[in-house]
């Protein structure tokens, strides 16, 4: 099951918590991580593919690929790794593109739980602002031109829902 | 992990059915709280209690009209729950939902080698 929460602490504002157990040993799901064939298999929402235009992990080294929406929006996107211990632990660097001044750090943990592991991941934004931009550009991702405009009718919605229960 | 206290979370503000219906009322436009109350049968302090809730969490806005005060809908309250149902965490939960169905086909196959 997902499970999400935010610490308490002084960059609770900027930052997001992402945990996960998967049923598999640390090892395979680390791996999993480690090769684009295996990256392409699993990397964004259902319905997003991938077309990677190169690949080398190990640490300074690059993921460039676009990322494809189920309605036809290509997104260009680039991961750099900047720390890599197996099968413990990733960072790596999220943007658009190499140099992108908006690339934020992602580090990812993976915890051994008895015959399974959980993953965390642990994302701090320089500001809650380029946090919140993150967010959005996220919504747009998954939702073509969802933005904050539409807030209050998608909200209400499941307000609706709710009411009706 | 602590329990955020009612007045400072925007999902413990919502889970509440009647503050819920008032957030839908809302919808419509702004309105004093004696129209509020009257609507959903309840005392008028009992809806000024839900309408505090509701404010301090950023839900709802109020201001003065006249000799009345009226309270509107301010939907940037309901970000965190926008968040929470999208964006980059829903793309992640997604992509683990994914890693996890790939991962158990892996297992499979390293089996049987």
């Amino acid at each position: 099951m997902a499970s999400t929460r935010r610490d308490a602490s002084a960059t609770a504002d900027r930052e997001i918590v992402i945990s996960r157990v998967i049923n598999a040993p640390r090892e395979l799901v680390f791996e999993a991580f480690t090769e684009v064939r295996h990256l392409s298999q699993w990397w964004g929402p259902q319905g997003f593919t991938t077309t990677t235009r190169a690949f080398e992990f190990r640490v300074g080294g690059e993921w460039v690929f676009v990322m494809h929406g189920p309605d036809g929006t290509d997104f260009q996107e680039w991961i750099s790794w900047t720390e890599i211990v197996p099968p413990e632990r990733i960072a790596l660097l999220h943007g658009e593109s190499r140099g992108d001044p908006n690339a934020f750090e992602s580090v990812l943990t993976f915890v051994v739980e008895g015959a399974a592991t959980r993953i965390e991941m642990h994302t701090v934004f320089p500001t809650k602002e380029m946090r919140d931009e993150v967010v959005e550009k996220y919504h747009a991702i998954e939702g073509g031109q969802q933005t904050l405009r539409k807030l209050a009718d998608y909200v209400t919605e499941i307000v609706l829902k709710g009411v009706e229960h | 992990m602590p329990r955020a206290a009612t007045t400072s979370d925007v999902f413990n503000a919502i889970a509440e059915p009647q503050r819920r219906q008032i957030l839908v009322l809302l919808r419509a436009g702004e309105r004093p709280v004696t129209e509020l109350a009257e609507e959903l049968g309840l005392t008028q302090p009992g809806a000024s209690k839900h309408l505090r809730v509701l404010r301090e969490v950023g839900l709802v806005r109020d201001r003065k009209a006249g000799k009345q005060r009226l309270y509107g809908l301010d939907a940037r309250g309901l970000r965190p729950v926008h968040e929470w149902t999208g964006g980059f965490e829903r793309f992640w939960n997604e992509s683990f939902d994914r890693l996890d169905a790939y991962v158990q086909n892996l297992k499979k196959a390293k089996q049987q080698e």
